[in-house]
């Protein structure tokens, strides 16, 4: 037997399984869109109404803080709904059943939902600066930290819910949780307000990393130590893909 | 065929149905009490940290309000997902096929509900007041106020689950709902905090109006408007009621 192999065949293998990834989600792919802008723009409105009155530096933290709201919006909601519909449907069955590298089929799924979250994460910073009346002073390194960021959501959203592997459960913790979840990241005030402990944790998952590259990129001097920020978020996607590896790999 | 009844009494149906739900959900339950103490006590905690120092009306807000979103929470989030998934599964058509009366089942899913939401509303009460050092003068009236929001919850989430036929399109609402809930209702925060539209829009909807009668039980002098806030709730539980009630007996 002829056994294909190859960087050629898996090039090949990625182009099909991208043209299948967007033609099997064309009717959600703009769904997650909008959600995503209502989410990550509705929860920088929502922080406003909490507090009551703004300052002027409140302001600029909350809006700073917004395009982090849109990208783990994307990733936890957006890519675990995904990922468990399919699981109910039986749709990952057939995807590995595929004749194509089954890594192929997850670096589709991860371009096609990385990709896909970028406009809804730069409407929800326009949304959140106009609510706001904030003025933002973008730098060249936005691009490769929205890549960088929203690659990182994904991956771990993909991973978390192949892991859990129980879709009422994932869709539970994930719809329910997702708002305190948020409300306790250090990405809408200081991170010094959280208890130490807390904030050692902080210190160690990626959303307060999160928050500070997308910050860096759209504010000046407020945000130091950025290398380290950038190292944590690269970490953490490559611990979400060993584990995507892991579980996409075994044999049930 | 004339003369074909459910068997047995309704009360007898009624306890069959509860036993039913409960061995049916017995991993799940204990998951979802756990979420809901998580979301109601994380948001009491999570909200005071966007403050430096909590104002004491925010504190009696949140304090008042997370409990009062594990009830909304129970009935209305949980019931679309468990029916959405039932759909997908198949076994939707089967339970509506049992011999028992429609109303026995909805009451003894609302007696799941309830008993799944009201550990994580106590926890979530005492975990606010330990933490704002809040003194709550409880009157009987909670009694009344709890078990008739989470009526209207479960009524609510009934006819979303039951009038909405598309699984995805039930998930997203019920996303949107605790969304809505969450952010845009004077439930944890004083309406006077949200634009005036949206403060006037709320006096009509569902949650505000849940949030002020058991606030109303649970601390002189903050609420206003109670009646009115009873005859509010009341209209959307009767409204729910036929929204069921339709979307069950008509024929397909």
């Amino acid at each position: 037997m002829n056994v294909r192999r190859g960087a050629r065949y898996w090039l090949d293998s990625y182009a099909a399984m991208l043209r299948f990834d967007l033609a099997a989600q064309r009717n959600w792919l703009p769904l997650f869109a909008l959600m995503q802008i209502l989410f990550g723009a509705g929860m920088a409105i929502i922080y406003g109404f909490y507090i009551g009155h703004l300052s002027r530096d409140a302001a600029l933290f909350i809006v700073s803080g917004s395009p982090a709201l849109a990208v783990l919006t994307a990733g936890l909601i957006g890519v675990v709904m995904m990922v468990t519909e399919r699981q109910q449907a039986g749709t990952w069955d057939f995807i590995w059943s595929l004749p194509a590298p089954r890594s192929a089929a997850v670096a589709s799924t991860f371009t096609v939902f990385t990709l896909l979250a970028v406009p809804g994460i730069v409407v929800t910073l326009a949304l959140a600066a106009w609510r706001y009346g904030v003025t933002l002073t973008v730098s060249p390194m936005a691009a490769p930290a929205l890549l960088l960021s929203s690659l990182m959501a994904t991956s771990v959203g993909f991973t978390m819910a192949q892991l859990i592997a129980k879709p009422l459960v994932a869709n539970a913790i994930v719809n329910a949780l997702i708002f305190v979840v948020l409300l306790f990241s250090p990405v809408q005030f200081p991170i010094s307000r959280l208890p130490i402990w807390l904030a050692d944790v902080h210190r160690v998952l990626p959303i307060y990393y999160l928050g500070q590259v997308l910050r860096a990129s759209v504010t000046r001097g407020l945000v130091s130590n950025l290398a380290l920020s950038y190292a944590v978020l690269a970490a953490w996607t490559a611990a979400a893909w060993a584990g995507a590896a892991w579980v996409v790999a075994r044999r049930r | 065929m004339a003369g074909v009844k459910p068997a047995g009494s309704w009360t007898h149906a009624y306890w069959r149905m509860v036993a039913w739900d409960f061995a049916d959900l017995r991993l799940y339950l204990p998951v979802l009490s756990a979420v809901l103490v998580l979301q109601g006590a994380g948001l009491a905690l999570g909200v005071g940290l966007l403050f430096g120092t909590v104002p004491r009306t925010a504190a009696v807000f949140l304090v008042t309000g997370a409990p009062v979103m594990n009830l909304i929470t129970a009935g209305l989030i949980f019931e679309p997902q468990l029916v959405a998934e039932q759909r997908t599964r198949g076994s939707y058509e089967f339970l509506q096929s049992l011999p028992v009366p429609r109303s026995a089942a909805a009451l003894a899913w609302y007696t799941v509900a309830l008993v799944t939401a009201l550990p994580a509303v106590a926890l979530t009460l005492l975990t606010g007041v330990a933490r704002y050092h809040l003194d709550l003068t409880v009157t009987p009236m909670v009694v009344p106020a709890m078990l008739l929001t989470c009526l209207t919850g479960v009524l609510l989430g009934l006819a979303v689950a039951h009038g909405v036929t598309a699984p995805m399109v039930a998930m997203l609402l019920s996303t949107t709902l605790i969304f809505v809930m969450t952010g845009f209702s004077p439930v944890a925060l004083p309406a006077d905090q949200l634009p005036g539209w949206l403060a006037s829009v709320n006096q009509w909807l569902p949650f505000g109006p849940m949030a002020t009668i058991v606030r109303g039980a649970l601390v002189s002098g903050v609420a206003s408007e109670v009646p009115r806030s009873y005859l509010v709730v009341t209209a959307w539980a009767a409204g729910s009621a036929l929204v069921v009630a339709w979307a069950q007996g008509h024929r397909r």
